[in-house]
């Protein structure tokens, strides 16, 4: 056995922090003078009851937070949320510096597959991104991608977590209208699962519910969530802003405000449930102030995403933030470069859940090519984040004695037993010497991406459901459906 | 002392104390105030309107240079009796129901404000009847909608409904805009108009007032 040598940590994966402990102190300390001073708004007539009876001051429906009431409810929310498959598999267990990637939801609009002409997304995009994130390796969860436009828009969410769950087994976070539909979609996620004690005991859904910027709780944002703690459903309610726009244009401001928001959010959880699954952060973008965009790929905007993962790690809960998407409007090198760049950083950060993995045009429009070559550099962000092997048998003096002064590697037992481990494969980027390229008729990442999602969309099927679930699931969008009509 | 033409420079300039200054100081000189809007302070924001569209100015520069016009404006106001400001016509703006959207519609608001247009905004999640007793109280030329969302869409054509019912439609020009609306849509619901950034909205506000 070898044996070990004394204060060495064998295995110290690369870490990025962007602030000190002290500079996180300093957010936090403003962002408690926030809730303290300028309070917050609350339009949820049971949100706004349980805080004044938790001593809040409260004037008509604005309330100012005591810093020892965000302490406190910091305290009682989950450090540690597990999220299960839709086969009852935990296989996303939210901790400190575990790292999963997922899509986005909602997308208008859809490159076309076959035609490559951009238009209006329909439930079938859904079906398809649902089928190829299934399929995709490195996909560990699942937001809608695109939006179900052809379908009654009373209960659009409803269809696209139909078209989601029936194609995809992986944990999903949907998005819901108002807190009649949450409940109805948790129905249905029971249905796939054998009925609603065995989604509490294991659930594999997760809301993603938001304020509005600054520091408004709407009265649905917060009904939606509150209907999940019923049903033990993890939360991920966040802020999306626009800095510049609706917070403060410095990055701190940005920050401070964002995260002021998150912590009023943890308070309105825990005071409805001790303990209610919460997941924080902020979607951290500036508005272009050229063309008033939201932007996505920007670096403000990953060096603002560094910062509330840290603070997220600093309070010891989940977190969601964001990478891989971009304002590239179709996927170019642009696109390339800020998935690239943001993909690596949320690895190197130990970020929980990073959506809107694959969004072009800042979450405008959808190419599901994108999403599998996006899939490829977030293997590469995680064969990079695990580090660099440092034992005996890597540092390889015994190998490298063997071969001696002036040898080569390329036939030696170390190189055979390793190579594999220590030099990373691509499924879609392209090493070849010219000529071979050329042999391969130039073919691109991006066309070897459309083959393969191709190929998933034509033979891909996901793990069934239990009988009759489907049939249920349909019942139950009728059944709303009959219950909003009258 | 300053002329009207460094008034406009200097709303150019976003320079808010020199444009009080100045004007001030041409009133006192006793120039018409009228000629101070129209030939000082008009010129300078529809110049950053320009520029802005082009791509040469950003939002917070077009933003104070509003305020620096407003101020100006104010001023001059002062000494016009009775008579009527000018203005580039009454626009009634809202984000339409179950939409909470509204930095895209602050935006446009803003800009059309800056750009001599009444602007009477609505807020987010407008229903269609709250429009339709705004047309009636505010008389606009133009009826602008803001969706962010797919589901709110329809909710825009519901406002056209209802000025149809109320007899209001032929009295009023619709623009529609926000992310997921296009064109394409704009003719389907029968909206006079559609435009995809602030800047073009009031292009398009001006043209069919
Ligand atoms: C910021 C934002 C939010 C903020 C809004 C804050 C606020 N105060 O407005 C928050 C976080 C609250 C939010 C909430 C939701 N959002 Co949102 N949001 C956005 C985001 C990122 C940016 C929108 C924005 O402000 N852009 C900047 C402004 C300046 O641009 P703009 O709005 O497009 O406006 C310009 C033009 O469109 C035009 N224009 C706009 N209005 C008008 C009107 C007229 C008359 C004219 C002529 C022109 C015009 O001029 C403007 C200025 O240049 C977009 C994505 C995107 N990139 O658009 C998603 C997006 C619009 N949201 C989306 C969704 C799904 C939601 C939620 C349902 C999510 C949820 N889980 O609950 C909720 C819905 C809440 C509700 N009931 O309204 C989807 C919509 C998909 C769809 N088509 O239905 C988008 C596209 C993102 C996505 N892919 O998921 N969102």
């Amino acid at each position: 056995m070898e044996k070990l040598i004394s204060n060495y940590s064998e295995q110290v994966t690369p870490q990025l922090k962007w602030v000190t402990d002290a500079q996180l102190e300093q957010i936090h300390y403003a962002t408690l003078e926030v809730l303290e001073r300028t309070g917050i708004v609350v339009k949820n007539k049971e949100a706004l009851k349980l805080l004044k009876d938790a001593g809040c001051r409260v004037e008509g429906e604005h309330v100012w937070i005591q810093p020892w009431l965000v302490e406190e409810c910091l305290r009682l929310a989950p450090k540690r949320i597990s999220v299960a498959n839709r086969l009852g598999e935990r296989v996303m267990p939210l901790e400190k510096n575990r790292v999963y990637y997922g899509t986005g939801s909602d997308l208008p609009f859809t490159i076309d597959l076959e035609t490559n002409e951009r238009r209006t997304s329909t439930k079938q995009d859904v079906v398809d991104a649902s089928r190829v994130v299934d399929a995709l390796p490195n996909f560990d969860f699942l937001m809608s991608h695109a939006i179900a436009s052809d379908t009654n828009p009373d209960v659009s969410d409803l269809h696209q977590f139909e078209a989601m769950t029936l194609n995809c087994s992986k944990p999903i976070i949907f998005t819901a209208h108002n807190a009649e539909n949450t409940e109805a979609i948790i129905q249905m996620a029971a249905a796939c699962v054998g009925g609603v004690e065995k989604l509490k005991a294991n659930p594999y859904i997760i809301l993603y519910s938001e304020p509005i910027s600054p520091l408004v709780h709407t009265h649905d944002g917060v009904g939606k969530m509150y209907k999940c703690f019923e049903y033990n459903i993890p939360v991920v309610y966040t802020p999306g802003v626009l800095a510049g726009g609706t917070t403060p244009v410095t990055k701190a401001g940005c920050i401070t405000l964002m995260n002021a928001e998150a912590l009023a959010g943890v308070v309105i959880a825990q005071l409805k449930k001790k303990g209610a699954p919460i997941i924080i952060g902020g979607g951290a973008t500036p508005m272009d102030m050229k063309t008033t965009t939201t932007l996505y790929g920007a670096p403000e905007t990953y060096m603002n995403y560094g910062i509330m993962t840290q603070l997220a790690q600093f309070y010891g809960l989940p977190n969601f933030t964001e990478a891989g998407c971009v304002n590239a409007p179709v996927p170019d090198v642009q696109a390339g470069a800020e998935a690239a760049v943001t993909i690596l950083m949320t690895q190197l950060e130990g970020c929980n859940l990073v959506h809107d993995v694959g969004y072009l045009e800042g979450g405008k429009t959808g190419y599901l090519p994108f999403l599998a070559i996006c899939d490829e550099l977030i293997s590469m962000a995680r064969y990079s984040g695990a580090g660099t092997r440092i034992s005996r048998d890597h540092l390889a003096v015994d190998c490298i004695h063997e071969v001696g002064p002036g040898g080569n590697y390329m036939a030696h037992p170390h190189t055979f037993k390793y190579f594999r481990e220590e030099i990373w494969s691509p499924r879609f980027f392209n090493r070849y010497h010219w000529e071979q390229w050329l042999g391969k008729d130039k073919e691109t990442p991006m066309d070897k991406a459309v083959k393969e999602v191709k190929r998933i969309l034509a033979e891909h099927q996901a793990a069934a459901l239990p009988e009759g679930a489907a049939e249920e699931m349909q019942r139950i969008i009728r059944q709303r459906e009959e219950e909003i009509r009258s | 002392m300053a002329s009207i033409k460094d008034l406009t420079e200097f709303v150019i300039q976003a320079d808010i104390e020199k444009v009080k200054e100045t004007t001030a100081a041409l009133l006192a000189a006793g120039e018409d105030p009228l000629k101070i809007i129209n030939e000082g302070l008009i010129p300078g924001i529809n110049e950053v309107g320009e520029r802005f569209k082009e791509g040469n100015l950003f939002v917070p520069e077009m933003m104070m240079s509003a305020q620096a016009m407003k101020a100006g404006v104010d001023l001059a106001k002062e000494k016009i009796e009775g008579a009527d400001i000018p203005n580039a016509g009454t626009i009634v703006i809202g984000t339409v129901a179950g939409d909470l959207h509204d930095i895209g519609k602050n935006l446009v608001s803003m800009m059309l404000d800056s750009s001599g247009f009444n602007v009477v905004d609505l807020g987010v999640d407008v229903p269609a009847d709250k429009f339709i007793a705004a047309v009636k109280e505010h008389k606009p030329s133009i009826v602008g909608l803001s969706a962010l969302l797919t589901t709110t869409m329809p909710a825009m054509k519901e406002v056209i409904d209802a000025l149809k019912e109320s007899n209001l439609r032929d009295q009023v020009k619709v623009v529609i805009g926000g992310a997921p609306v296009s064109q394409a849509y704009a003719d389907e619901i029968g909206a006079d108009g559609y435009a995809p950034d602030a800047a073009l909205a009031v292009e398009l506000c001006k043209k069919i007032a």
